[in-house]
C-alpha cells in the first residue's frame, strides 16, 4: 500500500495554536506529576466520570488520548506487531488497545515517556465486550487495580433526546441507571480516597460541575452559529483541538477561558464573513472518532472542490452531552453525563436521531462515516444512521479505515473516494 | 409464546412463565439481504439470519423476545430491533432486554437482582412459581452426567452454528464435547439456591455470578483447564470466529495453559463461522495425529 500518512492541517485560529501549546505543556506537566513525581494517578476511559478525579486533582491519562497520542508519533504499528507476536489475533480492536499494546511491548526506548508507571487504577465503563478484557489485562501489567462501571440497558427511548438532555435529565437517562451509576461512583470515590489520600469534595464538585456548564455552554453557542453561518467560518481541523483539549480540562479555568476565547473568535469570523474555505460549495459531515494520524485529510478537497467538513461530533455533542441543571444534585446530573455518551453516539435511535437533527441543523450536503474493521463499537449504529441521512436527503459515503491504525490508511486513497462519490452524487 | 436470543438468560423464570418456547430457530446459511443493510459487519454471524427472520415475520408466532446484555452482539440487536419497528420497517414480537450485570460487585448483584424482579413482574410471574421451577430445573441440572466411552475431545472457543464440527469430531473416534450456540443460550448455568424466601435474589445471584459467556470475569486459563479436567479430554480444539471480539483477548492465557496442560490442541483463530475455510479438514488432521 502506498501511505502518505500524516498530512498537516491548516488551522485559522489563533486560539487553535493556544489550544495545542497548552495541551504540550500540560503533557509536559503531567508526566513531571506521574512519570517523575511518581504522583498517583489514573488511567481512564473516555466516558468515565472525569470531573470525579479533577475535584480531587488526580491526574489522569485517558486511554483515548493515550492512544492517540502514540498514534500521532507514528508507533501504533510497531505496537500492534508487538501484540500480535504476544500471541493477540491481528484483528483485536485497536482503538482501546494501542495503550495495553505499548506496555505489553515493554520498551521504554520507544514508548512515550518511556511507558507508563503503575496507577492507582484504571476505570472503564462496559460498552463493549471487549474493554473488560483489555483493561483487566493492562491493570495486570501495570499490577494495578481495574474498576469496572456497567453500561446499563437503556429501556427508555427518547429520539430527541438532545432536546430536553439539559433540564429533563432524570426522564431521558432513565432514573435507575443514574442510580446505579452514583452508586459506582460512590464506590469509586471510596477507593480513591482510599488509594490516593486525596478527599472528595461536594461543594467542589459542584462548583466544577457549574463551570463544566459555562465551558460547555460557550462551546454549544459556537457550535450553533456555525451551523447557520454560510460560509463555515472554521473546519473541523480547528474545531476539534478548540473543544477536545478544553473538555480533557473540564471545569478549570483555562478550559472555561478558552472555550469562550474560541466562541468569540468563531463569532468575529461570522461577523467578518470569512469562511474557513475561500470556496465552500459543498458542507460536508464527519461521522466517526478523529482520523488522528491524517489530520490534512479533512481539507484536501477545500480547494479543488469546495468541499468542506464542517461538521463532527465533538463540538456538537458539547450541548446535549455535557450541559445539565444541576438541580442540587450534581453527582447525580454526572451521572446522567457519563451513563450515556457512548450510547448516544453509537446505538438508535439516539445516533441516528441527533445525527439527522444535525445533518439538518448544518445544511449538511453529504456525510462521510468511518468504518473500523475491527471495532464493532466504532461500527455500531452507522448503518441505520446512514439510513436515516440518506432518507433525510443527505447522501452517505462509508469508508473502511482506522483512525488510530495508520497501517490500513492511504490519504492519496481516501481523498480519491470521497472525490469520487462527491461526482457520483452530482453534488460536484 | 417466548423465545430467547442471547446467552446467561435466567430459564428458571422463564419456564415458570409458562410460555417458553427455547431460543428463536434460524437458518445459518441463508441469505440475509435486508440484515446486511442494518447490521454492520463486526457484529457476530447468528445476528444476521436472525434478523432476516425477524423481518420475514418468521418469529410472529412469540409474543416476546429476550436479549441479553451479557453478550454485545445481543443487547446490540436488541436495539437495532426496537429502532427498526420504530421506524415501520419490521414487526414481530415485542424485544424485551435483561440487563445482566456482572461486575463482582454488591451495586452489580443488586441491579442484576432489581430488574430479574422487574422481568419476573412484566411476565407476571409470582415468586412462588419461580421457586417452584428452579427446584425443576435444579433437577434438570442435576441430571445432567458425562456419557463413558469414546475419548473426549473439548470444541471450545466460539460456539459453533450447529454440530459441524462435532460432526467431524466424531469422524474421527471422538466423542465431542463443548456447546453449540443455542445450546450455550439454553444451558441453566449452576445449581441456584433453593428455599431461600426470595427466589429472585437466588436466580439474580446466580446469573450475576456465573462464569461463562463474554463478559466473565473469570480467568480465562483457570476456565479452560477446568473445562478439560471437567471433560476428562485427551484433545482440545480451540476455535474463534472473525468476528469474536471479546475471547481474542484469552488467546494467550489459553496457549500457556494448554502448554503447561500437555493436552494435544489445536488453536484456530479468525475463523469461519460456517466452517468453509477447511477448519474441518484441519481438525480431522489433527485428531488423526492424536493416540486417545
Amino acid at each position: 500500500m502506498s501511505q502518505s500518512v500524516n498530512q498537516r492541517s491548516r488551522k485559522t485560529l489563533a486560539c487553535t495554536a493556544e489550544a495545542t501549546s497548552f495541551q504540550k505543556s500540560f503533557g509536559k506537566e503531567l508526566k513531571r506529576r506521574v512519570v517523575d513525581e511518581k504522583e498517583p494517578y489514573a488511567i481512564v476511559q473516555a466516558d468515565t466520570p472525569h470531573e470525579l478525579f479533577h475535584a480531587m486533582d488526580i491526574p489522569i491519562i485517558t486511554n483515548q488520548w493515550w492512544s492517540a497520542y502514540i498514534s500521532a508519533k507514528q508507533l501504533s504499528g510497531r505496537y500492534f506487531n508487538a501484540m500480535v507476536e504476544k500471541g493477540f489475533p491481528a484483528n483485536s480492536c485497536k482503538y482501546c488497545s494501542l495503550g495495553l499494546a505499548c506496555t505489553l511491548a515493554d520498551d521504554p526506548e520507544t514508548a512515550p515517556w518511556g511507558g507508563l508507571p503503575k496507577p492507582s487504577v484504571l476505570v472503564a465503563r462496559l460498552t463493549c465486550d471487549c474493554i473488560q478484557h483489555v483493561f483487566g489485562m493492562w491493570a495486570k501489567e501495570l499490577d494495578s487495580e481495574f474498576y469496572p462501571m456497567e453500561a446499563p440497558a437503556w429501556e427508555h427511548k427518547e429520539v430527541d433526546w438532545f432536546a430536553h438532555s439539559k433540564d429533563a435529565w432524570e426522564r431521558v437517562y432513565q432514573p435507575d441507571r443514574i442510580e446505579q451509576m452514583v452508586a459506582e461512583m460512590e464506590d469509586l470515590i471510596a477507593l480513591l480516597e482510599e488509594r490516593t489520600g486525596r478527599k472528595f469534595d461536594m461543594a467542589k464538585l459542584e462548583r466544577l460541575m457549574e463551570k463544566i456548564n459555562e465551558q460547555e455552554g460557550y462551546i454549544w453557542e459556537a457550535a450553533k452559529a456555525i451551523g447557520e453561518a454560510r460560509p463555515c467560518p472554521v473546519s473541523i481541523a480547528d474545531q476539534m483541538p478548540n473543544v477536545m483539549i478544553p473538555q480533557w480540562h473540564r471545569g478549570s479555568d483555562w478550559a472555561v477561558a478558552h472555550a469562550k476565547k474560541f466562541r468569540d473568535e468563531v463569532f468575529d469570523r461570522i461577523e467578518k464573513g470569512l469562511g474557513a474555505s475561500n470556496n465552500e460549495k459543498l458542507r460536508l459531515m464527519w461521522i466517526g472518532a478523529g482520523v488522528w494520524h491524517d489530520p490534512g485529510f479533512y481539507q484536501a478537497l477545500e480547494e479543488k472542490m469546495g468541499a468542506v467538513f464542517v461538521w463532527s461530533m465533538y463540538m456538537p455533542f458539547a450541548g446535549p452531552a455535557y450541559i445539565r441543571d444541576l438541580k442540587g444534585k450534581p453527582v447525580e446530573a454526572l451521572a446522567s453525563r457519563v451513563a450515556s455518551m457512548n450510547e448516544t453516539l453509537h446505538l438508535p435511535p439516539w445516533m441516528n436521531g441527533w445525527m439527522t437533527s444535525e445533518a439538518q441543523r448544518c445544511g449538511i450536503d453529504a456525510a462521510v462515516i468511518l468504518l473500523p474493521p475491527d471495532n464493532r463499537l466504532s461500527q455500531s449504529g452507522t448503518n441505520l444512521t446512514a439510513i436515516s441521512l440518506e432518507e433525510a436527503g443527505v447522501p452517505v459515503l462509508r469508508i473502511d479505515a482506522d483512525m488510530v491504525d495508520a497501517d490500513i490508511w492511504d490519504h492519496d486513497r481516501m481523498v480519491g473516494m470521497v472525490e469520487d462519490f462527491l461526482r457520483e452524487k452530482g453534488l460536484a | 409464546m417466548l423465545a430467547i436470543a442471547g446467552p446467561n438468560l435466567p430459564l428458571d423464570l422463564l419456564a415458570a412463565a409458562g410460555r417458553f418456547a427455547g431460543a428463536v430457530s434460524f437458518d445459518p446459511e441463508r441469505d440475509t439481504p435486508r440484515a446486511d443493510d442494518w447490521l454492520e459487519s463486526k457484529f457476530a454471524p447468528w445476528a444476521f439470519p436472525v434478523l432476516e427472520a425477524w423481518a420475514e415475520d418468521e418469529y410472529d408466532q412469540f409474543e416476546q423476545v429476550l436479549f441479553s446484555r451479557a453478550d454485545d452482539t445481543s443487547q446490540r440487536l436488541y436495539y437495532y430491533i426496537c429502532e427498526l419497528q420504530r421506524r415501520g420497517q419490521i414487526g414481530g414480537p415485542e424485544p424485551l432486554i435483561l440487563d445482566i450485570a456482572k461486575i463482582p460487585r454488591a451495586a452489580s448483584r443488586d441491579r442484576m437482582i432489581t430488574k430479574l424482579r422487574e422481568l419476573g413482574e412484566h411476565l407476571g410471574v409470582s415468586a412462588d412459581a419461580l421457586e417452584s421451577a428452579i427446584v425443576e430445573t435444579n433437577s434438570q441440572r442435576a441430571a445432567k452426567t458425562p456419557k463413558a466411552g469414546d475419548p473426549i475431545c473439548l470444541l471450545t472457543g466460539t460456539a459453533p452454528p450447529d454440530e459441524r464440527l462435532h460432526d467431524r469430531v466424531r469422524i474421527c473416534g471422538f466423542a465431542p464435547t463443548g456447546a453449540t450456540l443455542v445450546e450455550e443460550w439454553l444451558d441453566p448455568g449452576a445449581i441456584v439456591e433453593e428455599a431461600t424466601g426470595d427466589p429472585y435474589a437466588a436466580l439474580g445471584t446466580q446469573l450475576h455470578d456465573r462464569q461463562r459467556g463474554p463478559r466473565s470475569f473469570a480467568d480465562p486459563g483457570a476456565m479452560l483447564a477446568e473445562a478439560i479436567s471437567g471433560s476428562g479430554a485427551k484433545a482440545v480444539v480451540l476455535w474463534r470466529i472473525e468476528e469474536d471480539e471479546a475471547q481474542c483477548w484469552h488467546l494467550p492465557a489459553e496457549r500457556e495453559m494448554l502448554e503447561i496442560a500437555g493436552i494435544p490442541s489445536l488453536v484456530l483463530t479468525r475463523r469461519d463461522w460456517l466452517a468453509r475455510d477447511g477448519a474441518r479438514d484441519e481438525i480431522e488432521s489433527f485428531l488423526k495425529e492424536v493416540q486417545p
